[in-house]
């Protein structure tokens, strides 16, 4: 297993950066979940389905918006996987918009 | 804390507590809607295919005594007459109505309307909407209808229930947490709906939603509500295995398949030489852990499903599924999936009358938190089917039982355990003890070794003894943090209906001295000769299970 580098736009002033374990099946979900089981247990991110259909935990994935559980984890041009939460409407905190 | 009252409390946004809030609504009582998620998007029906379903469509030879006798048939003897009977005669009708609300099902090349076989029905009945996304299609119908009836209607998204509250053995209300604002809330409500879905997430591999952790059945529990059958967990027999981001995965169209053993035999001819692998859900899991349990499973403990003589009818009828093996790497033109059996759905719930009504005043339940429709094995597609009619029904129920009552009861809850928990004044929070998410895969190993497709006496005894131990590790559980929305906070609430479920569907198991449905004690692999309920309660923390003879039987 491997590492990915992940960083994550969590408010207008805040970046985290993380170094995750990583194979190449894992989605950005697997790796947000990764994030929270070993880095950050506060970390703030939706989902549900898994299978692509609820669409609750869409992101900005590298710069485009993305369903998390069916992007799979690629670092963008810059060797990090950047994740932040879509531009539009209240942001909760981190990934998490406000439905 | 704030306190919110409302007539009509609901918990839970699928398609039963969403088919629920709007008949409760539309006879003019207000209705609160609440989901620890986002409200219509949280729940197992995004994921449901298609709906089992009678009307202008159905072939010659359908009727409300086929579809009944069908469901009686599949329930092993468990299935409720009475809820039965109300499901088949009722799906018309709401189906129809559905469609009058905008619900467009999915047609042929003829331009009919699309009619499908399914596994265990005697007759194809099944349709399906938005090309398979049937779930979605009718959620979205649901919330159309309800922002039409939005001055009676009001949804709260990302609110999770902690505790249903009680006065004079009456529910009165819940108390919530509000994950956004971190606060604890009190509902006051003439009547309450559990409509909180289902329990896949007990088990390690599961086609369920992330949200899917029972609540409703623990909420039930504390309340004093009689759980019924819980002991009947349907395992979904052809699940992807692997890869490991879609495991749990459903493949609906295994009825079009051959499945083999890693030694290359088509086992099925060995379980259901007729039928092969179009049998029902409980035969086929029992069949696949079978073979896994004999050392003839793949490494991933999986067998292999092959449809590369039918690939071009997969791909026309289940698209999405088609098309999600394909972007993860399993190419069903050329190679087998890895598949295997998935917690699904429970058969077993809080016990219910023909209107939703729980044993507890003020209590009712619809959709998979409720029992006994299904009985020991639930048909293909009859999980939606039961959510439009019994919603319905519910929904109904509660307002008109809200409409004759005058006053709220305001109870006197004990919420200092959660107050101390969730404030931060706990004396136990700090960084030792086990966290959440380690206490939730704690549970589901626990319920996969004990109380999975095979169990046994022994095995049945260990769960029970492991639950207690996880009971202790969550007294000593690390606090969350209390940012808002953080996954650890949800975890360590959820992780604490997640106990109490499992405990009640251990001591159902351990109830049930024979094997029915999809039940199988290889310590009592045949069936007793007089068929019982599994009934539990919940009283000073404390479970209590009897069997209760069938109707009828008494």
């Amino acid at each position: 297993m491997s590492v990915i580098q992940v960083k994550i736009e969590r408010d207008h002033y805040e970046t985290s950066f993380f170094e995750v374990a990583y194979s190449t099946d894992m989605t950005v979900l697997n790796i947000i979940e990764e994030i929270y089981r070993h880095h950050d247990p506060a970390i703030a991110y939706r989902f549900s389905c898994r299978t692509g259909l609820c669409a609750t935990c869409m992101m900005m994935i590298n710069g485009k918006p993305g369903l998390s559980c069916m992007a799979m984890g690629k670092p963008g041009e810059d060797g990090y996987l950047t994740l932040a939460p879509l531009p539009k409407g209240h942001t909760i905190r981190d990934l998490v918009k406000e439905v | 804390m704030d306190i919110i009252n409302t007539d009509v409390l609901i918990i839970g946004s699928g398609a039963a507590g969403l088919s629920a809030s709007v008949y409760a609504a539309r006879s003019g009582q207000k209705v609160l809607v609440i989901d620890k998620g986002a409200v219509g998007k949280s729940g197992s029906t995004v994921g449901a295919v298609q709906i089992a379903s009678l009307g202008e469509w159905s072939l010659n030879g359908d009727s409300e005594e086929t579809y009944f006798k069908d469901i009686e048939e599949s329930g092993r003897g468990l299935s409720d007459p009475v809820l039965a009977k109300i499901l088949a005669g009722e799906i018309t009708e709401r189906i129809n109505e559905l469609i009058a609300w905008g619900l467009k099902l999915d047609v042929d090349e003829k331009k009919e309307v699309a009619v499908f076989s399914t596994a265990g029905h005697s007759i194809s009945r099944s349709v399906s909407a938005r090309k398979g996304k049937t779930g979605l299609g009718i959620l979205q119908t649901f919330l159309k209808k309800a922002r039409s009836l939005k001055d009676n209607l009001n949804t709260w998204s990302d609110v999770i229930t902690l505790e249903l509250l009680t006065s004079s053995e009456r529910v009165t209300g819940a108390l919530v947490f509000d994950l956004t604002e971190t606060k604890l809330s009190i509902i006051h409500a003439k009547t309450v709906i559990l409509a909180t879905g289902g329990m896949g997430q007990l088990y390690p591999v599961t086609s369920n939603p992330v949200q899917a952790t029972g609540d409703g059945f623990s909420l039930g529990l504390g309340a004093g509500a009689a759980l019924k059958d819980m002991e009947q967990v349907q395992f979904y027999p052809v699940s992807l295995k692997a890869p490991q981001s879609v495991a749990g995965f459903c493949i609906s169209f295994y009825h079009y398949s051959k499945l083999y053993n890693k030694d290359g035999h088509r086992f099925m001819a060995d379980y259901e030489p007729e039928t092969l692998e179009n049998t029902t859900r409980d035969k086929l899991s029992l069949a696949m852990a079978s073979e896994v349990g004999q050392g003839r499973g793949t490494e991933n403990g999986a067998v292999f499903m092959d449809v590369t003589h039918t690939t071009d009818r997969v791909k026309s009828d289940f698209p999405h599924e088609y098309e999600m093996c394909v972007d993860r790497g399993v190419d069903l033109r050329s190679n087998r999936a890895e598949v295997g059996p998935a917690a699904h759905f429970i058969m077993g719930g809080i016990q219910i009358d023909g209107n939703g009504a729980s044993s507890v005043p003020g209590l009712y339940v619809t959709g998979e938190t409720a029992g006994g429709l299904h009985g020991g094995n639930r048909l293909g597609n009859n999980a939606l089917s039961e959510c439009l009619v019994f919603g319905a029904r519910a929904g109904q129920a509660a307002a008109s039982e809200s409409a004759e009552r005058e006053n709220r009861l305001f109870p006197s809850a004990d919420v200092s355990e959660w107050l101390q928990k969730l404030t931060g004044d706990s004396p136990v929070r700090g960084k030792k003890g086990v966290s959440p998410y380690d206490i939730k895969r704690k549970i589901q190993s626990v319920m996969d070794e004990g109380a999975g497709v095979v169990r046994s006496d022994k095995g049945l005894h260990q769960a029970r003894k492991k639950l207690e131990e996880i009971d202790v590790l969550l007294k000593e559980a690390k606090a969350p943090s209390l940012k808002p929305y953080s996954r650890e906070v949800i975890d360590f609430i959820e992780s604490r209906h997640m106990v109490r479920t499992a405990k009640a569907i251990v001591e159902a198991a351990m109830h049930r001295t024979e094997s029915r449905g999809a039940h199988y004690n290889k310590d009592h692999p045949g069936l007793e000769t007089k068929p019982y309920h599994t009934v539990v309660t919940y009283q000073d923390e404390r479970f209590i299970c009897l069997r209760q003879p069938l109707k009828g039987d008494r």
